[in-house]
C-alpha cells in the first residue's frame, strides 16, 4: 500500500517520449492516462516497472526510491497490451505465477488462485491453456495474475481495448468494482477517452513528451488545457475551426471561413476575446454541442445554415455531417432522425460550451491568466 | 460461348500432357532415389559368392538375413556404432548448451549492428571449407596428451561445423519467443534467472529440438576428420564400414547391411521430427 | 554468454587460421616442424600453387562440380518439389514421396560414395547392367565410370543423388507455407497454371530457393569427402578437387608450408563468396523477419 511518485523523469530514444515527467498517484487513487497510440504510454508504464532504465528523474514507491529497483523487486504488477499469457502454462499456473516466485506453499497458492479466479468468473478454465480461451477470459487471466501478486502499484497497459465492445463494457464495470484496485495506486493507459472519463479518479492527457493535462475527468473534458487534450476526448472528435474575432459596433463575433459561421460569443468569453490583440484564434465545438433545428422552430441561439454531407444513424445517437460554407461540422443528433444527402439543414450553436484556443500554440484562451 | 468452350478443350490435352510429363519426370527421379537404396537392401541379403558374380541378380537367390547378425562378429562394429553415439551425443550437447546461451545473448541483449554482424560472422563459420583449419587442428590435438586418437578430439573438432549453427538457430528462435513474457514473468517477481527457465527456455525446445537433431545427424555422419584424425583407439562407424575386407575383397552384404543399420537413427529421427527439421535446414527461415 | 561460444570460434577457428597464414609464408614440413624450425620463404608457396597445372585443374573440376553439383541439384530440386506440391494433392501421399525422395540425405556422405562406387562398379556394377538390360549397352561393353573421363561425373551423380533433397525439402516447405489467398484471387482473375506459376509461385520462393542455393553451394564449395571415398582424386588426378589437394599435401604428405598455401587460397575464394553471399542473406532475413 504505498503511493506511486514520479519526479521529472525522462525517457527516449532518438527522440524524447517522456521529457521531466512529474506525476503523484495517491494510494487508492485510479489514475487513467489517455492519449493517441504511439505517444509513450506504455513507455511510461514500463518505466514505473523498471523494465525500461531512465535517462534521468526519479521513481518512488512509498517512501522508497525505487528509480534502480531491479522490476523483480519493485512490488509492481503490470498487464500487458499483448496480456503476455505464458503459453505453455494453463490459466492456473499463469495466475499462480506471482505466488509461485515467491515460492508460497502450495496450499496458499491453491486458495488464492481459486478466489481471484472465482472473482474474475474463470475458475472453470483454469486447466485450460490460454490458446484454448477467448480474448475476454486470456484478459481476466492477465488481471488474476496482477492481482494475486498485491502488489503496491498496479500498472494496466490498454487491458480492454482489443476485446470487443460488449466484454469491453462487462470489464470495465468490472474494474469499478475490484475492491483490490481500489486499495492500491493505480495507473491505467488507454488511448479509448470514454475509458478515461468512465474509470479515472483522476486522468491525464499524455501528448509529445509528458502529461498535457491532469484533472478530475469532468474538468479536463470541459476545460482542456489545449486543442490536443480537447481532441483526444471525446467521439465524435471536436470540431476545429480558424477563426477571426471581429469588433464592430453591436460587439464581438467570432467569424469562420469569411463569415460561414458567424456569431457573438457568450458573455463570459466575449471579456476574454475581447481584450486579445491578437484577431486570429481557433475556435473548438463539440458534437454535442451544436444540434440541428427542425424547419419552422424559432430559433434561440445563433445559427448557421449549410446542408448534409453525411448521416450516419448510430442506434442511439445518430452523426450528421454537414458542409457548412467550404468547412465541415459534425453534428450529434437525436437517434429517430433521419436525414439525406443535400438536404439543407439549420444548426443551433450551443456557444456558451465552445472553446476557444490560440492558433499559435493552442492554449485555451479561457484557462490560465487572460 | 461455344467458342470459349472449343478454346477449353483445345486447351486442355495440351495440359494434361505437360501434367503427365511432370508427373513421370517425379516418377523417374523415385526411382534414381529409390533404386540404389533397393539395392543396397538386397546387397545386404546376399550372400558374398552372389554379389561377387559377373552378371549382379536384382533379386537375390539366396536370401542370408544373418549378414545383419554377421557383422557383429567383427567387435569393432559395435564399438564404432557406440564410439559414433558417444561423439554425436557429447558434441551435440556441447553444441546445443553453447548455442542457446549464445542464441539468447544474441537475441535479447546483442541486437545492435554489433550483435548483428557477430551472428553473421557466426553464421559464416558455417560455410567456410575446414581446410583451413584442418590441418593445424591436426598439429594442435598432436600435441596434447590425449594425441589426436580420442574422443575429444571429434567432439571439440566438430563444434566447427555444429556450434555456429546452433547459434545461429538459436538466436532466430529466441527472437520468436517474445520478450514481453519474459518481462511479466520479472513483474511476478522471478529473477532474469529463473525467467529464463521457467518462461523463455520453454518456448525454445521445438527449436531446440530441431537443432539438436540436425547436430546429431552431422556428427553422426561425419567421416572426413574422423578418418584422418582417429581411428585406432576411436573409430566411428563412417571410418568402421570401409573395413569390411577380406583380402582384396570388399565384403558388400557387410557393408550394405551396417550402412542401413547406421541410416536408421537419422531416419527416424527425420520421420518423426520432420517439421522442425525444416526451419533449421533452412536457417530459420523457412517455418516449416 | 556470447563469450564463450567465440571463445571456442577463436581457439578452433581463428587460431588454425592465424596458424595457416603464418605457415603459408614458410617452408614448413615434417621435419622442420619436428625441429621447431622453419625459414620464411615469402610467397613461394602461392606461387607454386597457382602455376601447378594440378591445381588449375582442380579450379576446373571445381567449376563443373559446383555447376552441376549445386546449381543443377538446386534447379531439380525446385521442379520436384513444386511438381510435388502441384501434383500430389493426398495428405499422406505428399509426405511418404517427401520422405522417400529425403531418404538419401540421411546416409552419410562417406557411405554414399561407397554405394555408388558398388553401383558404378565397371564389370558386374547394377548401373552398367542395368544399361545392358535396357538395351544401351551390349555384349561385352561396359561403361568405366571411373575413367579419366568420367570419374567426376560419378561424384556428380553421387552427390546429386544425396543433396538434391535438401533444396527439394526447403522449397517445398517454403511453397507449402505460401498464403492460398493469393492462389484463390489469382484463380478468380482466370490466371492460368504458367502464368500463376511464372508470377506468383516462383518470385514468391525466390529468396527461399536462394538460401537453398547458398546453402548448397557452399557446402560443395567444401566438398571432399566423396572424392576420398569414390575416386581418390584419381585416375591420373582427374576428380580431384582443391581441397582434396590441400588435405593430401598436408596431412598425406606433411608438406604444410605448401598446404597452407593452398588453404588461404581456398580461404580466401571463399571468403571472397561468402561475403557476397552474406550481403543477400542480410536481406533476405530481414525480409522474413528472422533479423531486424
Amino acid at each position: 500500500m504505498a503511493r506511486l511518485v514520479l519526479d521529472e523523469i525522462c525517457k527516449g530514444w532518438d527522440f524524447p517520449v517522456l521529457d521531466r515527467l512529474s506525476l503523484t498517484v495517491e494510494e487508492g487513487e485510479f489514475f487513467v492516462i489517455v492519449g493517441p497510440s504511439g505517444i509513450g504510454k506504455t513507455t511510461l508504464l514500463r518505466c514505473v516497472a523498471g523494465l525500461e532504465r531512465l535517462d534521468a528523474g526519479r521513481v518512488f514507491i512509498g517512501d522508497r526510491d525505487a528509480t534502480t529497483i531491479k522490476p523483480y523487486r519493485r512490488g509492481v504488477a503490470m498487464t500487458f497490451e499483448s496480456y503476455a499469457l505464458y503459453p505453455h502454462l494453463s490459466v492456473y499456473e499463469n495466475i499462480a505465477s506471482p505466488l509461485r516466485a515467491r515460492r508460497l506453499p502450495k496450499a496458499t497458492i491453491d486458495r488464492t488462485v481459486a478466489s481471484v479466479a472465482a472473482l474474475l468468473k474463470i475458475d472453470h478454465l483454469l486447466d485450460r491453456r490460454p490458446h484454448e480461451v477467448s480474448g475476454g477470459q486470456k484478459q481476466r487471466t492477465a488481471l488474476g495474475r496482477t492481482l494475486v501478486a498485491q502488489p503496491d502499484i498496479f500498472l494496466l497497459d490498454e487491458p480492454i481495448s482489443h476485446l470487443d465492445a460488449k466484454i469491453r463494457h462487462e470489464l470495465r464495470r468490472q474494474f469499478h468494482t475490484l475492491e483490490e484496485l481500489r486499495r492500491v495506486a493505480t495507473l491505467y493507459v488507454t488511448h479509448d477517452y470514454s475509458e478515461a472519463l468512465s474509470l479515472g479518479d483522476r486522468i491525464g492527457v499524455m501528448g509529445k513528451g509528458g502529461l498535457i493535462q491532469v484533472g478530475s475527468p469532468r474538468d479536463v473534458f470541459e476545460n482542456p488545457a489545449d486543442l490536443f487534450a480537447a481532441r483526444v476526448l471525446g467521439q465524435p472528435s471536436i470540431n476545429e475551426f480558424q477563426a477571426m474575432i471581429e469588433r464592430d459596433a453591436n460587439g464581438i463575433h467570432v467569424s469562420v471561413a469569411d463569415g460561414a459561421i458567424r456569431f457573438p460569443p457568450a458573455g463570459l468569453h466575449a471579456s476574454v476575446l475581447g481584450r486579445r490583440q491578437d484577431m486570429g484564434i481557433a475556435v473548438g465545438m463539440r458534437p454535442q454541442h451544436l444540434s440541428v433545428l427542425p424547419e419552422g422552430v424559432e430559433a434561440h441561439r445563433p445559427t448557421v445554415t449549410g446542408s448534409v454531407d453525411v448521416y450516419e444513424a448510430l442506434g442511439a445517437t445518430g452523426v450528421l455531417i454537414a458542409k457548412v460554407g467550404d468547412q465541415q461540422m459534425t453534428v450529434i443528433t437525436p437517434p429517430e432522425a433521419h436525414y439525406q444527402p443535400g438536404e439543407p439543414v439549420r444548426i443551433a450553436l450551443d456557444r456558451d460550451h465552445f472553446l476557444y484556443f490560440d492558433r499559435g500554440d493552442g492554449r485555451n484562451l479561457m484557462v490560465g491568466p487572460h | 460461348m461455344a467458342t470459349s468452350r472449343t478454346t477449353a478443350s483445345a486447351g486442355q490435352p495440351n495440359y494434361r500432357l505437360i501434367r503427365y510429363v511432370l508427373l513421370a519426370f517425379l516418377v523417374i527421379w523415385l526411382v534414381f532415389t529409390l533404386f540404389p537404396l533397393y539395392f543396397a537392401v538386397i546387397t545386404a541379403l546376399k550372400p558374398v559368392e552372389e554379389i561377387n558374380r559377373m552378371v549382379p541378380t536384382f533379386w537375390p537367390e539366396t536370401f542370408r538375413i544373418d549378414n545383419f547378425s554377421g557383422i557383429f562378429a567383427d567387435p569393432g562394429s559395435l564399438k564404432s556404432l557406440i564410439d559414433s553415439i558417444i561423439i554425436a551425443s557429447a558434441n551435440t550437447a556441447l553444441s546445443l548448451v553453447l548455442g542457446t546461451l549464445a542464441g539468447y545473448a544474441l537475441a535479447r541483449y546483442l541486437r545492435g549492428a554489433l550483435g548483428e554482424n557477430l551472428a553473421f560472422f557466426i553464421l559464416s563459420q558455417r560455410m567456410f571449407p575446414p581446410v583451413a583449419i584442418l590441418i593445424p587442428i591436426f598439429f594442435l590435438f598432436d600435441a596434447t596428451p590425449w594425441g589426436t586418437d580420442s574422443y575429444i578430439t571429434l567432439i571439440l573438432l566438430y563444434l566447427v561445423f555444429n556450434m555456429p549453427l546452433a547459434t545461429w538457430l538459436m538466436m532466430v528462435f529466441f527472437r520468436d519467443a517474445p520478450k514481453e513474457l519474459e518481462e511479466a514473468a520479472y513483474l511476478d517477481g522471478y529473477t532474469p534467472l529463473r525467467a529464463f527457465f521457467k518462461v523463455t527456455l520453454p518456448l525454445v525446445v521445438p527449436g531446440m529440438i530441431s537443432v539438436a537433431m540436425l547436430c546429431w545427424i552431422f556428427a553422426w555422419n561425419e567421416y572426413l576428420f574422423a578418418n584422418l584424425l582417429t581411428g585406432t583407439t576411436v573409430k566411428t562407424f563412417p571410418v568402421h564400414i570401409p573395413t569390411f575386407v577380406a583380402g582384396s575383397q570388399t565384403l558388400w552384404n557387410f557393408v550394405m547391411a551396417f550402412s542401413l543399420v547406421a541410416m536408421l537413427p537419422p531416419v527416424i529421427l527425420f520421420i518423426i521430427l520432420r517439421r522442425y527439421m525444416v526451419r533449421g535446414l533452412s536457417l530459420g527461415v523457412v517455418k516449416g | 554468454m556470447v563469450g564463450i561460444p567465440i571463445l571456442v570460434i577463436v581457439l578452433i577457428v581463428i587460431y588454425p587460421t592465424i596458424w595457416m597464414f603464418y605457415h603459408a609464408f614458410h617452408d614448413t614440413n615434417m621435419m622442420s616442424l619436428f625441429r621447431q624450425d622453419w625459414q620464411p620463404v615469402g610467397f613461394q608457396n602461392f606461387e607454386a600453387v597457382l602455376s601447378s597445372e594440378r591445381f588449375l585443374n582442380s579450379l576446373w573440376h571445381l567449376a563443373i562440380y559446383l555447376t552441376f553439383g549445386a546449381c543443377l541439384q538446386v534447379i531439380l530440386g525446385t521442379i520436384l518439389a513444386l511438381i510435388l506440391y502441384e501434383s500430389v494433392k493426398t495428405g499422406w501421399m505428399r509426405v511418404v514421396l517427401l520422405i522417400i525422395m529425403v531418404l538419401p540425405m540421411m546416409l552419410p556422405p562417406s557411405i554414399t560414395g561407397i554405394l555408388w562406387r558398388f553401383l558404378l562398379q565397371a564389370s558386374n556394377g547394377a548401373v552398367n547392367h542395368i544399361l545392358l538390360n535396357v538395351g544401351i549397352l551390349e555384349g561385352t561393353e561396359r561403361i568405366d565410370w571411373f575413367s579419366v573421363d568420367l570419374s567426376l561425373w560419378s561424384l556428380v551423380i553421387a552427390d546429386t543423388w544425396q543433396w538434391t533433397a535438401l533444396p527439394l525439402l526447403i522449397v517445398f516447405s517454403g511453397r507449402v507455407s505460401l498464403p492460398p489467398a493469393v492462389y484463390e484471387a489469382a484463380k478468380v482473375d482466370g490466371a492460368s497454371g504458367y502464368q500463376v506459376m511464372r508470377r506468383l509461385t516462383l518470385p514468391m520462393l525466390r529468396e527461399i530457393i536462394a538460401i537453398a542455393f547458398i546453402l548448397r553451394f557452399m557446402d560443395a564449395y567444401k566438398f571432399v569427402d566423396k572424392v576420398y571415398v569414390m575416386t581418390s582424386g584419381g585416375p591420373a588426378q582427374s576428380s580431384e578437387l582443391p581441397v582434396y589437394i590441400a588435405f593430401q599435401t598436408g596431412i598425406r604428405e606433411f608438406q604444410v608450408g605448401l598446404a597452407a598455401g593452398y588453404a588461404i587460397i581456398i580461404f580466401v575464394g571463399a571468403a571472397l563468396i561468402i561475403t557476397l553471399f552474406l550481403q543477400y542473406l542480410k536481406r533476405v532475413m530481414r525480409n522474413a523477419g528472422v533479423v531486424d
